[in-house]
């Protein structure tokens, strides 16, 4: 593969836009069902004990799990380009890279102790 | 790796001030941005999430905050990004495909879903 000038923290390149466009199909399956139940509490269609029985379900907590993993990958690789693409001071980039992954892996640890919780 | 010195005087790659504004570009500026909003709504997805399944006190609280002002700016702003990401995205992974590559089909399509996400906009706005 020809070397690019400026790489970026991607080293390759194809492997990172593959995996955004392979987590972006996940996510196209699967982001839009938790929104439509948040609309559907929302709405006063599903109350706490149908809530309850949407997420305590097992195939909910796997898609869940599946959509947490799609979803970090996904917001990751879009904000390191993004980064890359806009601060141009290295010592920044390391900085706000490395803060983003800290904090994603933070926020998809808490969320799956939530998930997973559920019911005992 | 870069050396800063080096770079410097090169312009930042994405420069929004040179580029003439179209509807291709807009779609992909408002991709990102719309992609950073999500970002910022999955804290707080968790948040609800959270108090939904917790006490029946959390969940009223929850459903409360749900239909203030700010709960339902916050559902409109996520639902409108939500839309116009999905869409695009989309777009971009049938270009990738190599679906709709040619000037005039990137344009038109970008145009279309432009104009459905200002149509879903004042839907949901009004819905809410």
């Amino acid at each position: 593969m020809r070397l690019v000038k400026e790489p970026g923290s991607a080293r390759s390149g194809f492997r990172d836009w593959y995996m955004q466009r392979l987590s972006a199909v996940v996510l196209a399956v699967l982001l839009p069902l938790p929104f439509v139940v948040l609309i559907l509490v929302y709405a006063g269609v599903v109350d706490q004990f149908g809530l309850l029985d949407i997420v305590d379900h097992f195939v909910s907590r796997l898609l869940h799990t599946i959509l947490i993993f799609a979803l970090i990958i996904h917001a990751y690789m879009g904000l390191k380009v993004m980064i890359e693409d806009y601060v141009p001071a290295i010592s920044w980039r390391v900085t706000l890279i490395g803060g983003m992954l800290v904090m994603m892996s933070g926020f998809g640890i808490w969320w799956m102790a939530i998930i997973w919780a559920w019911g005992g | 790796m870069n050396d800063v010195s080096r770079v410097k005087p090169r312009p930042l790659s994405p420069r929004l001030s040179i580029y003439r504004w179209q509807s291709t570009m807009i779609a992909s500026v408002v991709h990102r941005a719309s992609g950073l909003v999500l970002v910022l709504f999955v804290p707080l997805y968790l948040w609800l999430l959270h108090g939904m399944t917790g006490s029946p006190e959390d969940f009223v609280q929850v459903q409360s905050w749900l239909h203030s002002g700010l709960g339902k700016l916050s559902l409109w702003v996520a639902g409108v990004a939500l839309f116009f990401h999905y869409c695009n995205g989309l777009r971009f992974l049938s270009i990738d495909a190599g679906w709709f590559e040619q000037r005039r089909m990137l344009r038109l399509s970008a145009r279309i879903i432009l104009g459905m996400t200002i149509f879903v906009a004042v839907i949901l706005g009004m819905l809410l």
